[in-house]
């Protein structure tokens, strides 16, 4: 208002600056640099006011006789008349081409949503979880402070919030809520809502096709899990069980002629495969565990040595193991039963699948600040393509053959060593396997050192 | 015992050492293979009396290796299989073997297999075999139950000649129809159990607790002498 009368005011003042100079007449045309800003910036309502003063002021000021409202001249009549309708239709040209301005604008920003929309479908994006930014962009386009979407059949009126039914064909796909106060313009929401809930149906239904099919991987990998297990359920449990039935059976038939060495061999072999019955028993357990996240490890300060003593004691002290560490090794921070039980692994796997007489390699340095253990063995050796695949439960290398063995320690042992911030990995190597353990060291407290 | 010469194939060294102490104790001979490769040149070095198989080697099955042998010995092969391995083990029958024993087994029901297996090949090809109260004339097509004559279709003495013949071994489905109703059928085992049904109605003192035919659920059917001990499951 202010500013509409101030440039009636400015136009008013340079005509008076004009005047000794140019015919009066001619003048009047220069109100058109009022009344046209006006009409673009404001619209008609506010320009054809300023047109009519314009008018009111130039006749007051200028056409004779000047300080009346009063015209003498036809000419002037005439000239005052052109100037305003000119005025006017000015302003409502200028007023309609900033209409389709706002209008063309809107629509830009409406197609620009959608052809987000579309892009992330199309490029495999999940629009289920992007609702948050596009619906961001909703409120943008519809000119509402806040907007959400909520998907599913009908809902329940939410307090505070306008819905509006997300439709395609009779199937509603959603509800797209604004604060309520401030309702979208009704042309945008009809022209805009349908085609977006037409895609955002194509993305729902994407979505969950998606789900589905991830779904399916899911348990068809679950059954080649229990394929696995029952395998190994089939034939390892079963291979001691033959021997110790065996050897038992063959230990109690009176009709048998065994000496005692025969007696001892077959005694032993009770006492070993109920061993390697009660590890693998163990495995499947720990294996469990550590699937369900419950073996949480309980870190203290153990030196390397020791941690190696423990699984060398368990697997009953193999004189093939050869253990040869650097002087002054720092403390790891570690659970001691789960690192024993990572090691007892990996070494088990490296006596087993290596030749009877060959050595075992255990070494130990500190690298960056962490200590390696490596366990090397002269069997066959990994192959490069496997060297991760090994660590999967159930899985053996090729090199294994169809040796025994349930394809879980090293699944176990990783496990075991990721639970309690340790690394196991293969190394590749030209003769045979090299398995590296990077264990957290820890400096000792001062007062422990005391 | 006899001082017959087995062969025992198993990958597992323990299972060996038991099956080979225990083997050694009842008197037989006993040598050992872990691979299918040792197994074959082995058995070719020194021909066994009777093999005992594992049916899963580190380098090949024991199918092949029952293959392989069938091709130059007729020395009794007994499969050694687990549960979940069936199809294989009907598989090594098929392909020769005579006889298999389940895993975890025991002692007195290995050597019962392996007595009754070597016992077949030791026994020469008589005209009339008699099992327990049965005479089967294999010559004038003729079978007596405890004296009796007994009424057979030709079908039916075709079946019985074959179990007889192969008395305490396990014929498979495959094996029974190939032999019995000509190499066109080998798959259509409905008509086997049919005609085992019939032949049972007509030997078996009590039909359905069959003593005579026995059944091998999945694998096959043999034929057992039920007053001698030992022969059989």
């Amino acid at each position: 208002m202010l500013a509409s009368a101030g440039a009636v005011a400015l136009v008013t003042a340079v005509i008076s600056l004009l005047e000794p100079h140019v015919p009066l007449l001619s003048l009047g045309a220069l109100y058109l640099f009022a009344v046209l800003p006006v009409a673009i910036v404001w619209g008609i309502a506010f320009a054809v006011p300023v047109a009519i003063s314009s008018m009111l002021a130039f006749n007051w000021f200028y056409l004779p006789p000047t300080h009346t409202f009063a015209l003498h001249d036809s000419a002037n009549w005439l000239a005052l008349a052109v100037y305003s309708v000119t005025a006017v239709v000015v302003s409502e040209l200028a007023a309609r081409s900033r209409r389709r301005a706002v209008i063309a604008e809107q629509r830009e920003r409406e197609s620009a949503l959608l052809a987000g929309v579309s892009t992330s479908l199309l490029q495999g994006g999940t629009v289920t979880d992007e609702l948050e930014r596009i619906s961001a962009r909703v409120a943008e386009v519809l000119g509402v402070a806040v907007a959400w979407i909520e998907l599913g059949g009908e809902r329940a009126d939410e307090p505070g919030a306008e819905p509006h039914a997300l439709r395609v064909d009779d199937r509603t796909v959603g509800t797209l809520y604004t604060a309520a106060g401030r309702t979208p313009e009704a042309t945008v929401e009809s022209r805009f809502l349908p085609a977006f809930a037409s895609l955002l149906a194509v993305a729902i239904d994407r979505d969950e096709l998606l789900r589905e099919a991830l779904e399916a991987e899911a348990l068809r990998r679950s059954d080649a899990v229990k394929t696995a297990v029952l395998r190994t359920v089939s034939h390892d449990l079963r291979s001691p069980l033959t021997a110790i039935s065996a050897a038992a059976s063959g230990l109690e038939n009176p009709h048998l002629a065994l000496d005692d060495d025969d007696r001892a061999a077959l005694l032993e072999t009770i006492r070993l495969e109920s061993r390697r019955l009660d590890r693998l028993v163990g495995n499947l357990l720990d294996l469990s565990r550590l699937q369900a996240g419950a073996a949480r490890p309980t870190p203290e300060l153990w030196s390397v040595d020791e941690l190696i003593g423990l699984a060398l004691d368990e697997l009953g002290a193999d004189d093939r193991v050869a253990v040869e560490l650097a002087p002054d090794l720092p403390p790891v921070r570690a659970d001691a039963v789960q690192i024993q039980r990572a090691l007892v692994n990996v070494l088990d796997n490296a006596l087993r699948y290596s030749p009877p007489d060959s050595r075992v390699s255990v070494t130990a340095e500190t690298v960056n600040g962490g200590l390696v253990v490596r366990v090397e063995d002269e069997g066959p050796g990994i192959e490069t393509a496997e060297l991760e695949r090994i660590f999967e439960p159930f899985q053996r290398g090729a090199a294994a053959g169809g040796r025994g063995g349930s394809g879980l320690g090293l699944a176990i042992a990783r496990g075991f060593a990721e639970a309690n911030g340790a690394r196991l990995w293969a190394e590749p190597s030209t003769s045979g396997a090299v398995l590296a353990l990077a264990l957290p060291t820890s400096e000792v407290p001062a007062e422990a050192r005391r | 015992m006899s001082g017959e010469r087995i062969l025992a194939v198993d990958d597992e060294p323990q299972i060996l050492r038991a099956l080979q102490t225990n083997l050694r104790g009842a008197g037989y001979e006993v040598t050992t293979a872990t691979t299918a490769e040792q197994a074959l040149s082995e058995a070719a070095m020194r021909i066994p009396d009777a093999i005992i198989l594992d049916l899963v080697l580190p380098d090949g099955s024991g199918t092949d290796v029952c293959r392989e042998l069938r091709t130059w010995t007729a020395a009794p092969i007994i499969v050694l299989s687990a549960v979940g391995e069936e199809s294989e083990k009907v598989a090594a029958l098929d392909a020769g073997a005579d006889d298999y024993v389940t895993k975890p087994f025991g002692m007195d029901e290995l050597l019962a297999r392996l007595r009754a297996a070597l016992r077949r090949v030791a026994q020469p090809g008589e005209p009339v075999r008699r099992i327990g109260d049965l005479q089967v004339d294999l010559e004038k097509h003729a079978v007596f139950r405890a004296g009796e004559p007994v009424q057979l279709t030709p079908h039916e003495f075709s079946l019985l000649r074959l179990l007889a013949t192969n008395e305490g071994k396990l014929l498979t489905h495959t094996a029974i129809l190939h032999e019995v109703w000509g190499p066109q059928y080998g798959e259509e085992s409905h008509y086997l159990h049919v005609y085992v049904s019939q032949l049972r109605r007509k030997i078996e003192p009590d039909p359905t607790r069959p003593r005579y035919i026995l059944t091998e659920p999945g694998a096959g059917y043999r034929l057992v002498d039920p007053t001698s001990r030992g022969n059989g499951s």
